[in-house]
């Protein structure tokens, strides 16, 4: 003990950073592949990032904010203006631009004018080895009292004029910008009306009208739009069920027969590693095999229809895994379930067997205790650390079951919860509403873990 | 038993009859027991290995036998190859062999990998935090980390890494990590670390003790932990079904075309994905208990 | 009350003779000592005792009952194990009084004898501690209490002090043996320290190969071995051996070590006759020797080899034939390394032993 103290204190003079340095990879590799995912996924559930637009008192970024309107909102349009966008923004869905050229050329007068001109109103007639335009002409306004186009001093249709040009001048193109479309829109929200500039990108036109509807947002906002979603699912209570009903179906089961194989594997029988290596074998099996394994069991013309028929039990072969016999798809992933995956409570069991020293048992035996007593007494309290462990990582397992559910029910006529996160996010395309499923494992995993823990705590008091 | 020893002396005293009886009773007692522990595992023997032979003499006949109803068993069911090869020759599945070999592969190095510095931490220093790092390990594993998968997804799509092998690779690796840490540090623990005072003693330098006395005693520990890992990626079809679409691994390719798929192309298919297991856990059997069995500790 | 008869038991393990055809007396409340090598069978013979592995052949009574293939429970003892087993899952109380409850003693009986057993072993302050945040030695007294909290009539003990350190050994070994003194209790203790037997049993049985070498109180097994074995096992140093031929000279036997010649007592002297001419072995304790720092008649010349200060005495190492033996001198015993010292041999002192059967010869 001196020692010990000794050695800490020698420690805590001159700090050793090696251990340090040699975890550090796993450390960061969890965080990037384990926490930060998980705020991830209960982000994706409850989070909106394009809840709302925010709508701004003028066609500027830095305007003041004029009032939000929630994601999908109707929308009049109102006016509509171009304005500079950094050329990284370009390209994004639903923005709507316009292209301006920066030109130079003599007006009807000889005079120099220099300035900004929409794309729509030049003619290109020189680019590039770059594909940019370097020189063309001012188009003709077909059946427009005014002939004459207007220069801009800046890309911008309220800017200054800076001079006039006939149709067809001859114009050198010097520069260009590209302009995103803002929109005055004025919408309703929760009976109030608002109004203000937004960026084309977020509004969705419907065709020639001057109506649309806020298509995305650009402020996140909490939201139990998902998890509604989620809720209101028709496989959502028949998932929660199921899973549950699972449960409870499959752990007591898989730990009576897990405890009944490391008992037989303690009585060291002959051909003991024979039966060791037998009994861990569905350890290593994919849970997808072990459904298509069960279902050819299951199955119309599978083994157990084939076996019943030749011994003559039955004349025409049984419809197990069918819509109308729901509690067979069950009674087969819960056999499926139970070969699979007794084998690691198993292995669970035997190690914490294996701990218990045979002479504390002979001290028991000696002292009285008959075979049950000392099963009761003795060696289930000593083996409850390793059961504990085993019962959390079964619940948790059990919460995962998917490709079994799929193999024997085609996912549909019988479905779990990490099926639906599948299907929602495979099948309707809808990660948020699959991170909530997600979100859901997550919590019935850790509530789960929890109560046993506290159970089992509970039981000590009690017993003290 | 006791015929077989000579005795010194001539005159044997047994025990008085009545108790001569008891433990008559007893050792029959004992007998029917013994039987009986047989019979029970037999019986659990048949359970696990039943399922098993029905799906490959599934995988190994005709795909006409496949169909047959009712079904027999060996000798009833031709031996062949051909639903064998008809699964192997179907779309996709090469290259969803060659897509869940180079997951496993790079998913079994990076975990090894980051996984043995730590392991050696945890067992060869006490350091402050090694409780508590060893606890959050113990708690990431006992998490369900495949829904983490829905998340990563959204994550790799922003990031372009979407329905890339490597990317669940990376996914696998987090999966695999936290049991490999554990494995790998108490197979270091069971060294002790006398040997590599010893070492050191006799002229090593501390990396040299390391490289000459300790690989060669945890080199078969590790490689049963990658192993497992192996098999746990090649195994895996929830978050190999999300992170990939084009570039499906084996789990994931039978499983998207289940539906569709004809019963030879599906038991060939399950028996296929079990070969693995079939061969890794026969190797590592000795250390399935001491990945398992620490976890109590 | 408990007295316990073996009875020519006998148990083996595949070829393995662990106890041969063994028979032992312990009277009601003795201490015996069951004292060997380690796979003397020593062990075995205890467990058979105890019920944990039955005997091939042969019987076992405990107060006269024939307790034979009984299992444990029913044989009336309590034990305490070598690594202690105490339950790791239950707090020192329950520990002591797991016996009785299994017993279904009385709840208010139970609490008054693990209090007694509990403050018999100084342990009355830890008895709502769990063992694993205790030391080896209070896990040795939480032992010995479970076992003497039982009140049975016999107490086996499977190597108890093994565990502890040196000091803490000895300080155990005089309180279990005040223990044992006040309770009532026939003790079987098995042991391959032979500083604990002696001091420790009434009797000592000292076993080799599954078989009983010598049966007797501890100064009778340390002064008159019954074989060379017994003496070379007990005793440290351990008895001294050396070749001797006997050699007859006008009617009175005399018995040499290359020159010199050794005078058995007159009691001897009948058995040794029968020795005439043929080679014997004598034995004699390092204690037992006297040493001389110049020649006299009946002392033999021998070359120190090594000399050992431990304090109390000297020990000399010194070469006699092919043989060597050890001598325990006076700390004042001038001598250093290679000088000559003369040793005289009280004949009383002296043990013949017959080379072949390795008996140390007793007049009848």
């Amino acid at each position: 003990m001196n020692e010990e103290k000794q050695s800490t204190q020698k420690k805590r003079k001159k700090i050793n950073w090696a251990p340090y340095w040699l975890i550090l990879p796993s450390l960061i590799y969890l965080a990037l592949f384990f926490i930060w995912p998980m705020f991830r996924g209960l982000g994706l559930a409850v989070y909106n990032d394009e809840a709302a637009l925010s709508l701004q008192t003028e066609p500027s970024r830095d305007a003041a904010t004029a009032g939000t309107l929630p994601q999908g909102t109707q929308v009049e349009i109102l006016d509509q203006q171009g304005n500079l966008i950094p050329p990284d923004e370009a390209g994004q869905a639903n923005v709507i631009t316009e292209v301006w050229y920066q030109i130079s050329a003599e007006d009807a007068d000889g005079n120099t004018v220099e300035g900004w001109v929409s794309e729509s109103r030049i003619r290109v007639r020189e680019e590039n080895e770059a594909g940019a335009p370097t020189a063309g002409s001012v188009r003709t306004r077909i059946g427009a009292g005014d002939t004459l186009t207007e220069v801009y001093s800046e890309p911008n249709e309220n800017a200054e004029v800076a001079g006039q040009l006939e149709a067809r001048a001859e114009v050198a193109i010097t520069d260009q910008s590209i302009l995103e479309i803002w929109y005055q829109v004025r919408g309703e929200d929760r009976n109030q009306t608002v109004e203000g500039w937004a960026q084309s990108r977020y509004i969705q036109v419907f065709g020639e009208t001057n109506t649309g509807r806020i298509d995305r947002g650009n402020t996140g906002q909490f939201t139990t739009e998902y998890l509604s979603k989620m809720v209101n699912d028709r496989f959502f209570w028949p998932a929660t069920i199921t899973t549950f009903l699972l449960m409870i179906l499959i752990i007591p089961v898989q730990f009576v027969l897990a405890i009944v194989m490391a008992l037989v594997i303690q009585a060291r029988l002959k051909g003991n590693s024979l039966f060791l290596y037998v009994f861990t074998i569905p350890l290593g099996i994919s849970e997808l095999a072990v459904g298509i394994l069960w279902f050819s069991i299951f199955t119309q013309s599978g083994f157990l229809n084939s076996f019943l028929q030749t011994t003559g039990l039955i004349n025409t072969p049984i419809t197990f895994l069918s819509a109308d016999t729901r509690y067979w798809i069950i009674i087969a992933i819960w056999l499926a379930e139970v070969w699979r995956a007794t084998s690691i409570v198993m292995v669970i069991v035997v190690s914490g067997l294996q701990a218990i020293s045979d002479e504390v048992l002979e001290a028991a035996e000696l002292f009285g205790a008959s075979l049950w007593q000392r099963v009761r007494h003795v060696i289930l309290p000593m083996l409850k650390p390793s059961l504990q462990v085993a019962l959390i990582l079964r619940t948790i397992l059990a919460l995962q079951v998917f490709a079994v559910v799929i193999a024997l029910s085609g996912g549909d006529v019988v479905t779990v919860l990490a099926n639906e996160t599948y299907r929602q996010y495979s099948e309707f395309r809808n990660a948020n509403v699959a991170a909530a499923y997600a979100g859901l494992i997550l919590l019935i995993s850790m509530g789960s873990a929890v109560i046993y823990l506290r159970m089992i705590r509970s039981q000590e008091e009690m017993a003290a | 038993m006791s015929t077989t020893i000579s005795p010194k002396n001539a005159v044997q005293v047994e025990a008085s009859a009545e108790v001569k009886a008891v433990h008559q009773q007893m050792l029959r007692q004992q007998r029917l027991n013994r039987a009986a522990t047989y019979a029970v595992a037999i019986l659990l023997v048949l359970w696990i290995l039943v399922p098993i032979y029905l799906i490959a003499s599934m995988a190994f006949t005709t795909p006409a036998a496949v169909r047959a109803y009712p079904k027999g068993v060996l000798p009833f069911i031709p031996f062949s190859f051909e639903t064998m090869n008809f699964f192997l020759q179907s779309e996709g599945i090469i290259p969803g062999v060659i897509n869940s070999i180079i997951v496993a592969i790079i998913t079994l190095v990076l975990s090894t990998l980051i996984a043995a510095p730590a392991g050696y931490a945890t067992s060869r220093f006490l350091f402050p935090g090694r409780d508590f790092y060893r606890l959050s390990v113990l708690a990431v594993r006992a998490f369900p980390i495949v829904v983490l998968s829905i998340p990563l997804a959204v994550v790799f799509i922003n990031l372009g890494m979407y329905d890339s092998v490597y990317s669940l690779a990376l996914m696998h690796t987090a999966l695999a990590l936290p049991t490999t840490i554990l494995v790998i540090g108490s197979v270091f623990a069971s060294i002790p670390f006398e040997l590599e005072e010893a070492a050191q003693v006799f002229g090593c330098t501390p990396f040299e003790a390391f490289r000459h006395v300790v690989l060669p005693l945890v080199l078969p520990g590790i490689a049963a932990a990658a192993v497992f890992t192996f098999v746990m990626s090649w195994n895996e079809v929830f978050a190999a079904s999300i992170l990939t679409v084009q570039n499906r691994t084996l789990p994931a390719q039978v499983l998207a075309v289940l539906g569709q798929s004809s019963e030879p192309y599906q038991f060939a298919g399950a028996f296929f994905m079990m070969i693995p297991a079939l061969i890794f856990i026969f190797f590592i059997r000795r250390y399935l208990f001491n990945m398992w069995g620490q976890v109590s500790k | 009350m408990a007295e316990i008869k073996v009875e020519n038991a006998v148990k083996t393990f595949g070829d393995f003779v662990a106890v041969d055809n063994v028979s032992l007396t312990i009277h009601d409340q003795e201490f015996m000592v069951l004292l060997g090598p380690s796979g003397c069978g020593k062990t075995t013979l205890l467990r058979a005792i105890a019920g944990l592995g039955m005997v091939d052949s042969g019987r076992i009574s405990i107060g006269g009952r024939d307790v034979t293939y009984l299992p444990p429970r029913s044989r009336n003892i309590s034990m305490v194990f070598q690594s202690y087993a105490i339950f790791p899952h239950m707090k020192v109380y329950d520990n002591v009084a797991f016996g009785l409850r299994m017993r279904k003693v009385d709840k208010n009986d139970i609490d008054r004898r693990v209090r007694r057993a509990s403050e018999l072993l100084h342990i009355e302050n830890m008895l709502d501690r769990y063992p694993s945040k205790m030391s080896g030695g209070q896990r040795q007294r939480v032992a010995v209490a479970r076992a003497i909290a039982m009140q049975a009539g016999v107490l086996l003990m499977d190597e108890p002090l093994s565990n502890l350190d040196a000091l803490l050994r000895l300080e155990m070994r005089a309180e279990l043996k005040r223990l044992l003194a006040e309770i009532d209790v026939t003790t079987i203790y098995v042991t391959h320290d032979q500083i604990e037997a002696l001091s420790m049993g009434d009797r000592i049985a000292v076993m080799r190969n599954g078989i009983i070498q010598q049966c007797d109180h501890p100064t009778k097994v340390y002064d008159l071995p019954s074989n060379q074995f017994v003496g070379g096992f007990i005793g440290n140093p351990p008895m001294n051996f050396m070749q001797g031929q006997v050699q007859r000279h006008n009617g009175s036997v005399k018995v040499a070590i290359g020159d010199f010649a050794l005078e058995p007592a007159n009691l001897y002297q009948p058995i040794l006759r029968s020795y005439d001419g043929q080679p014997i072995v004598i034995g004699i304790r390092a204690e037992n020797m006297e040493t001389l720092n110049k020649p006299a008649d009946d002392a033999l010349k021998v070359q120190v080899q090594v000399v050992e200060p431990l304090g109390s005495q000297n020990l000399l190492t010194v070469k006699i034939g092919d043989d060597t033996v050890k001598v325990s001198t006076h700390p004042t015993f001038d001598v250093t390394p290679n000088s000559d010292v003369w040793l005289r041999f009280p004949a009383d002192k002296i043990r013949w032993i017959d080379r072949e059967k390795g008996q140390v010869l007793y007049p009848a």
